[in-house]
């Protein structure tokens, strides 16, 4: 042996590695929000250890660490401590960690002295948890301590070296085997009488209070479950050795033989190792030192560590992901090509929060939309919620809720992470004047309007009436927007995307022959009428009340609306997506067509009469009142106060685009037109 | 359809094959949840030295072997955490080198989600394709639970002791 193998240092004992099981949390939350709530006094729990030769001193807690009964697993040690888990955080910081170490050591001491652990060995072990959970945050503080005496200091002679070096194999078996006959609250502490070739392995109530003291100390080894895998020996060895010397103070200035017993997972004991630890003859008593053994943390201070189990615990978090992963799936398993976050990024406004508005929200959630306003200026009324998918009864009560707020609160208990408000705003309409005394607050509601639209990336049109869309539209064009537009009838829907702002102003002769029309030159909800809103409760078969359409359209309706939003979203050229004028002619040499969920219509008419869909593709018409360019640069020059001269007449837009003169030419025609089939018919 | 392996066999094959486990000394053991026959497991956990950035950290890895009663068949799942009990996410355990999926297929394979068993967030092999890989080796295969496994593994890297075979 050489000299350094020979030199006497200080025994180092490895500390424990607290190693803490997911549902150990799950279980703690559990109770504190059930049993405990604010009561912070102390609970007994488990822990363990293994002494395996194949895995470090890591020491763990699960779930089962609060059942009354500790969880046996092959190989481990079960170790009776507390955890004193504070209510608040300040608590926490506050108290005196050394003096809390010292009382807990102090009663420790205290039982030890009465010499109960000579017959329960396994009552030396001892642990603690000090922590503060943060349950609205699913952050858990924790510190473990895992106390012993600071005193007495001993030596080692040599460092651990194989049991094989001194035992033989027969005598390796004869301890394994004996070691497994023992009780387990004596396997954590014994001892091994060594004479000749034979062992024989005691309890240490046999081997302190029966056997006599002519034994040379050199035939004596105690020992010890070994959580250390390497040549230091494991932590538990020092609550030991203290307890040892305090009742056999004729062990001091003696050199003592312990072995660290480390198992294989077979049970062999062939990797224990042996210690020689000398106590020097001036060596301090543990009763008047203090108590160590608070766990490092992560960056090797004494302090606590943090464990953050928002991802896994907070079922605001869960249902978060648990939604994401619906869509991911169709990622991985479908559409490889589809971009979830532009879903979560894009932001929606929703105008009208009644059956479509209602339906739409809901179908936006379920793609992963997260952010979602409503604007609405009505109350849920008793009617409401059977065809009014977010609302309730109670929504109703009390002259009832504002919807825009109604339908936000009720979308957030669907999905808590949602990011949603409710706009209280009246939406102003063309030819409806106006006055002095309005004046005031239709400039705030337009400020409110057009402020939420250029919030937004995407404006619905989910409202009741033709002349609501009008402003709306106008905004949404002025300020780049994609529009999506649907409109009820009885038993009749429309829905369309308008065209994008970007478009050539020019578009509509261009396309007589086309196959598609891009999507810049799409037209919008009022390009292919001729007339100005104003009038839409008189034979309209669209956007009458909502209430008089057949109530499966609004989720017809809603849902195709959404679908066409993803549709442009994923689609490269987004809102600039071609419409085809025949869809089944897709394939033909139409570029840029399909995006990553097809093609993108224009509009979608479908007729619940004959269960029939039509998707009618049109161009912008060139003297649009609400899209075309004259109409968007008289907003640009005036303003609110352009707005306010078209809601005061609806004349004022006729004569702007020229309408009126339009509208008297086409008439013209039709009248020319008219004569000459009567003239052909005349001749037959 | 009638490939499904019955809840009675895979009882009994898991039973036969933790004893062949605790044989070899393979850590495998099995656990009963309540009262309720389908939630009986197999589980397996051991300890990984995980480097990465020069750094290495102890991980805990843990394996669950449980029936899906929709599918009929074995179902196997993981996870795996730090000392503070906070999982990995599925990025994290993707680049992980015991996972043997390409980059590509791995999110269609592996998903996280609630565990049938535990009620808690677990990485879940997904069984659909089980059944029919299955329904070949049924009538050759000595144990289910054993074949079933080979077919993990390819996967995930168990280090199936080739003594289960034997």
């Amino acid at each position: 042996m050489s000299d350094a193998d020979n030199r006497e240092e200080i025994i180092q004992y490895v500390p424990f590695i607290s190693f803490v099981h997911p549902s150990f949390w799950h279980t703690l939350t559990e109770i504190k929000l059930n049993i405990d709530k604010l009561n912070e006094t102390s609970k007994p729990i488990y822990g363990r250890f293994t002494y395996r030769d194949d895995i470090g001193a890591v020491f763990e807690v699960d779930g089962t660490s609060f059942n009354k009964v500790p969880e046996t697993e092959h190989l481990y040690t079960s170790v009776k401590g507390t955890i004193i888990n504070k209510n608040t955080v300040e608590e926490f910081k506050s108290i005196d960690k050394a003096a809390l170490l010292n009382s807990v050591g102090k009663t420790i001491w205290e039982n030890l002295k009465e010499g109960t652990w000579i017959d329960k060995p396994s009552s030396l072990l001892n642990f603690f948890i000090f922590s503060f959970a943060d349950l609205k945050k699913f952050h858990y503080f924790y510190w473990f301590a895992f106390p012993a005496p600071s005193q007495p200091t001993v030596y080692l002679t040599r460092k651990g070296s194989c049991i094989t070096s001194a035992f033989t194999n027969k005598q390796l078996e004869d301890l394994a085997q004996s070691y497994k006959a023992l009780d387990d609250e004596q396997k954590c502490f014994f001892s091994i009488i060594k004479e000749n070739d034979t062992i024989q392995v005691q309890t240490l109530a046999q081997f302190l209070r029966q056997t006599e003291c002519h034994l040379a100390i050199n035939a004596v080894y105690f020992v010890f479950q070994d959580p250390s895998n390497g040549v230091n020996p494991g932590w538990a060895l020092r609550v030991f050795l203290a307890a040892l010397l305090d009742y056999c103070p004729t062990l001091i200035g003696c050199n003592i033989n312990v072995i660290g017993l480390r198992c294989n997972i077979f049970g062999g004991v062939e990797n224990s190792c042996i210690f020689s630890v000398k106590i020097p003859v001036d060596v301090t008593k543990s009763d008047a030192a203090g108590w160590v053994g608070w766990e490092r943390n992560d960056k090797g201070n004494f302090g606590p560590k943090l464990a953050n189990m928002s991802a896994s615990l907070d079922p605001v978090v869960l249902a978060d992901t648990s939604s994401d992963l619906n869509i991911k799936l169709m990622k991985w398993r479908l559409v490889p090509d589809i971009d979830i976050e532009v879903m979560k990024k894009t932001k929606c406004l929703l105008l009208g929060a009644g059956t479509l508005g209602c339906q739409v929200a809901r179908d936006l959630l379920a793609w992963g939309f997260r952010h979602i306003t409503f604007l609405d200026n009505g109350k849920v009324s008793y009617s409401n919620p059977t065809r009014q998918v977010l609302y309730t009864h109670e929504d109703c009560l009390n002259g009832g809720k504002k919807k825009a707020e109604a339908a936000a609160d009720n979308l957030r208990r669907i999905l808590p992470s949602v990011v949603t408000k409710g706009i209280v705003a009246h939406i102003p309409m063309p030819g409806h004047p106006v006055g002095e005394s309005l004046r005031e607050e239709t400039l705030r509601n337009i400020k409110i309007i057009t402020e939420a639209i250029e919030e937004h990336d995407v404006i619905f049109l989910l409202l009741d009436s033709r002349e609501a869309r009008w402003l709306p539209t106008a905004l949404g064009a002025s300020y780049k927007k994609i529009v999506i537009n649907a409109a009820l009838g009885f038993d009749s829907y429309v829905v369309m995307r308008h065209g994008a702002a970007d478009g050539s102003s020019t578009a509509g002769s261009a396309y007589t022959n086309a196959k598609w029309i891009s999507g810049g030159d799409l037209g919008c909800y009022f390009c292919n009428d001729v007339t100005v809103p104003g009038n839409s409760l008189q034979d309209r078969t669209l956007d009458q009340q909502c209430t008089v359409t057949r109530p499966g359209l609004a989720a017809i309706a809603g849902a195709l609306a959404v679908e066409i939003l993803v549709a442009i979203l994923q689609h490269p050229q987004r809102e600039l997506a071609p419409a085809p004028y025949n869809l089944s002619d897709e394939g033909e040499s139409i570029p840029g067509l399909e995006g990553v969920l097809g093609p993108v219509p224009h509009a979608i008419r479908g007729f619940l009469h004959s269960y029939q869909t039509m998707l009618p593709t049109c161009p912008k018409f060139n003297q649009c009142v609400a899209c075309s360019v004259i109409i968007l640069n008289n907003y640009m020059a005036e303003g609110s106060e352009f707005l306010l001269k078209v809601f005061n007449s609806g004349k004022y837009l006729d004569d702007l685009t020229g309408l009126s003169q339009w509208r008297l030419n086409a008439e013209m025609t039709e009248v020319l037109t008219l004569t000459d089939d009567d003239e052909e018919t005349s001749d037959i | 359809m009638n490939s499904a392996i019955e809840l009675e066999e895979f009882l009994h094959a898991a039973q036969e094959f933790v004893k062949k486990s605790d044989e070899i000394g393979d850590g495998w053991s099995i656990k009963e949840c309540g009262d309720d026959k389908s939630k009986t497991f197999l589980k397996k956990d051991l300890y990984v030295e995980h480097t990465d950035d020069n750094n290495s950290i102890l991980l805990k890895m843990e394996y669950i072997i449980f029936y899906n009663l929709s599918y009929g068949v074995p179902a196997f799942s993981f996870n795996i955490w730090n000392s503070s009990g906070t999982l990995l996410s599925l990025e994290d355990v993707r680049k992980m080198s015991f996972i043997q999926i390409s980059q590509k297929d791995f999110y269609s394979v592996i998903t996280q989600q609630e565990h049938p068993v535990f009620q808690r967030p677990y990485f879940i092999v997904h069984p659909c394709h089980t059944e029919e890989l299955l329904a070949t080796f049924k009538n050759k295969s000595q144990n289910i639970i054993v074949t079933f496994l080979g077919l993990i593994t390819p996967l995930v890297k168990l280090d199936l002791p080739l003594k289960y075979g034997l």
